[in-house]
């Protein structure tokens, strides 16, 4: 078991930031919770948050978690962020996600991944430790939505100064208030003490937030209605956003034994299935998101499903 | 007592159980749901004793809450944004009716453009309809409030609703600790209410929410209440002091943070207030006396505290986290004129911040120091200003150019 490296109340390190990077349904919320519910259970002062707008599966979230040992004197978003956990990794290029938002050369980075090399094909500064959280949780749970316990595990190791039990208890107390079955919550552990006892404990040291008076303040001018009323003129442009991003699984049609009964076609609800000259179902990778209706409706069993890869 | 993590809708839906609400007529609306959602599923495991009734719209809502209340039974309700401006014909009845309701809002902005996240538009346009209102900034607070606002509104010096405000998301999805009274010591704190004036007596008719006609009788109704509101002021310092001492958390009409020697002024009201406090530390630490005064009962109007608490200042920078579109900040315009009697006041400077949620980052704070301290050595204030970055408006412009805006 872990020593308290920093007991409540010794005002050693002040803050801890950390930030939560996810996809609705990546469970980014609990994680964020587990970490404060484990750090609050150790006496400390917690404030946790998450950030969405229009909550829908697979839309970039954001979560945030502040530690102290003094009252937080802090609210809303975490621009500089001490640790920084992220769900996903094809959320390091999202614009919108903005995962590697300001970091530093301290900054700790946790990112859930199958894929070597994350910290040189990004050109990362920051320490950055990959763990394989999807295939742990396929393999212990069977499944691979939340990653919740798995990724709050994670954050508590890497803060140094949470132990196994305290991390242990929150992740319970946390899957038992959104209503998970405990033979699930069990499993949920065990992914959790397997991410803890992956990863290194470190000693955090705050980064005090220098105020950055590079950044300047802006006075906005007055435009015309025709740029300033909320409209968009430019058509088409949905298209732009690869919402194929958020898949973890991706549907394969076989075309040897597809009858064209078009199934797939009719209850892809994302539109993302056309019919090609000869009536055969295509799907459109950029945009699908992997809800793998088609693959539960077809009733020939011609599609299958693969563990994505983005190929680089 | 027990101490738990708590959102603030979390902390304000404890505040309605302790306060042993009779009656929850609710809609839902982001950010606002989890408050009803958890008040629902008390009340169908027992947890709590009493009525729970979904409603078609936040108009019926605010009409039954009201005719409940005028029913002589303990009433709470809450709504956000455009739920608040759809029920505000009804704020203004139900307000007349001189009902004891507690309604909590969670502030978002309103439309359009449409959005999700806080600033105060939407409590401010209830401003003035008779509902009292105290605006939160932490989660205790909110959970505090509810159980003083039962006291104060159900006293017979006010009868009238209360509106406690908190902030969506900065406070309503945030967790932090959040004390929880015992049921004993809220009951030692609460006592049931006992209605005078409005009830549902079968031995007792009564027309309660007359119709007058005539400005002399409607004048009167009205400023009835006026003064009911200000009696609140009163109220609201006595409460605060019984609830200090039972559960030794003091609340003031207006709190003031390091304000002994200051010689600038933050205004600021809800949850951006912590951020306040901290911009008030960091500029004490370059050498600056500054102190932060937060406005918390809103209604009625603590003039004569603001007052006190800044005429001998020399210089008042107030926080607008609301637009009233063609004039400006709606707490500057009341600060300046409570200020305007006095002869010796401070410069007072107008601020636009936070609209839609916008964060506000430490280089904004600072221009807010810089243009006070600097107003107050030449005695010319700048006129009202929006706090806004240039890498907001790198990112402003882009989104314009996505949107196939581009300026000539």
């Amino acid at each position: 078991m872990d020593a308290k490296k920093y007991p409540p109340g010794t005002g050693v390190f002040g803050m801890i930031r950390i930030r939560f990077h996810g996809r609705g349904g990546h469970g980014i919320k609990t994680a964020s919770r587990i970490v404060g519910t484990a750090a609050f259970s150790e006496g400390y002062h917690v404030q946790d948050f998450p950030l969405y707008g229009a909550e829908r599966r697979g839309a970039p979230i954001t979560a945030y978690t502040r530690i102290a040992d003094e009252t937080i004197l802090e609210r809303g978003i975490i621009a500089d962020p001490d640790v920084v956990i992220i769900a996903d990794d094809s959320l390091i290029e999202d614009p919108m996600a903005n995962p590697l938002g300001g970091i530093g050369p301290s900054t700790l980075i946790v990112i859930n991944t199958n894929k070597p090399g994350i910290q040189e094909r990004f050109a990362i500064t920051a320490r950055i430790h990959s763990i394989d959280a999807t295939g742990l949780s396929l393999g212990i749970i069977g499944k691979a939505g939340a990653v919740s316990a798995a990724l709050g595990g994670a954050a508590c190791r890497i803060l140094g100064f949470i132990p196994r039990d305290a991390m242990e208890r929150a992740v319970i107390k946390e899957l038992q208030s959104i209503g998970i079955p405990a033979q699930l919550i069990d499993k949920n552990v065990e992914v959790a003490v397997r991410c803890f006892e992956s990863l290194p404990a470190y000693e955090i040291t705050n980064r005090e937030t220098a105020p950055s008076i590079s950044a300047k303040t802006f006075t906005i001018p007055y435009q015309e209605p025709t740029i300033s009323s909320p409209s968009v003129y430019a058509s088409g442009n949905i298209t732009g956003r690869q919402t194929g991003r958020w898949r973890i699984f991706k549907p394969v049609i076989h075309y040897d034994k597809c009858n064209k009964c078009w199934l797939c076609f009719v209850w892809c609800p994302e539109g993302v299935i056309s019919l090609d000259d000869s009536e055969y179902p295509h799907i459109d990778y950029d945009h699908c998101k992997g809800c793998l209706i088609c693959y539960e409706e077809c009733p020939t069993k011609v599609i299958t499903i693969e563990r994505e890869v983005t190929a680089w | 007592m027990v101490r738990e993590l708590l959102t603030g809708n979390m902390a304000a839906a404890w505040g309605v159980r302790l306060a042993n609400v009779d009656y929850v007529p609710a809609f839902p609306i982001t950010p606002q749901t989890e408050i009803i959602e958890t008040l629902s599923q008390w009340f169908a495991e027992g947890a709590m004793r009493g009525k729970f009734v979904t409603m078609d719209s936040e108009h019926s809502m605010v009409t039954a809450a009201g005719a409940a209340s005028a029913t002589g039974t303990r009433v709470f309700t809450a709504t956000s944004s455009q739920g608040l401006l759809y029920a505000l014909e009804v704020l203004y009845t139900v307000a007349g009716w001189r009902v004891p309701l507690v309604m909590v809002n969670v502030s978002r902005a309103l439309s359009s453009p449409i959005t999700l996240e806080p600033d105060h538009n939407d409590i401010l346009s209830a401003r003035d309809c008779g509902f009292l209102q105290i605006h939160a900034e932490t989660c205790q607070e909110v959970l505090d409030s509810i159980l003083m606002a039962y006291k104060i509104a159900e006293d017979h010096r006010v009868l009238l609703p209360i509106l406690i405000n908190m902030d969506g998301y900065y406070l309503s999805f945030t967790r932090e600790p959040v004390e929880i009274p015992s049921k004993e010591k809220v009951e030692e704190f609460l006592a049931p209410y006992k209605p005078r004036h409005a009830f549902f007596r079968a031995s007792n008719p009564m027309a309660q929410g007359v119709a007058v006609l005539g400005g002399s009788i409607y004048s009167y109704f009205k400023y009835q209440m006026h003064m009911a509101s200000l009696n609140a002021l009163e109220v609201h310092e006595e409460v605060a002091k019984e609830f200090d001492h039972l559960f030794g958390r003091k609340y003031g009409a207006i709190e003031q943070y390091r304000m002994d020697d200051a010689e600038y002024v933050l205004v600021m009201s809800n949850a951006f207030a912590t951020k306040g406090k901290a911009a008030v530390d960091r500029f004490r630490k370059t050498g600056y006396k500054t102190g932060l005064l937060r406005p918390r009962l809103v209604r009625p109007f603590p003039a004569k505290e603001i007052i006190n608490a800044l005429k001998e200042r020399k210089g008042v920078a107030v926080f607008d986290q609301n637009i009233s579109v063609g004039s400006g900040g709606v707490f500057y315009t009341e600060i300046a004129a409570a200020l305007c009697a006095e002869t010796k006041r401070p410069v007072i400077l107008s601020f636009i911040g936070g609209l839609g949620g916008k964060d506000i980052s430490v280089v904004e704070f600072q221009k807010i120091l810089e243009d006070t301290v600097s107003a107050a050595d030449s005695g010319i204030t700048p006129g009202i200003q929006l706090l806004y970055t240039e890498a907001e408006w790198k990112q402003m412009s882009h989104l314009l150019e996505i949107a196939g805006k581009s300026p000539e």
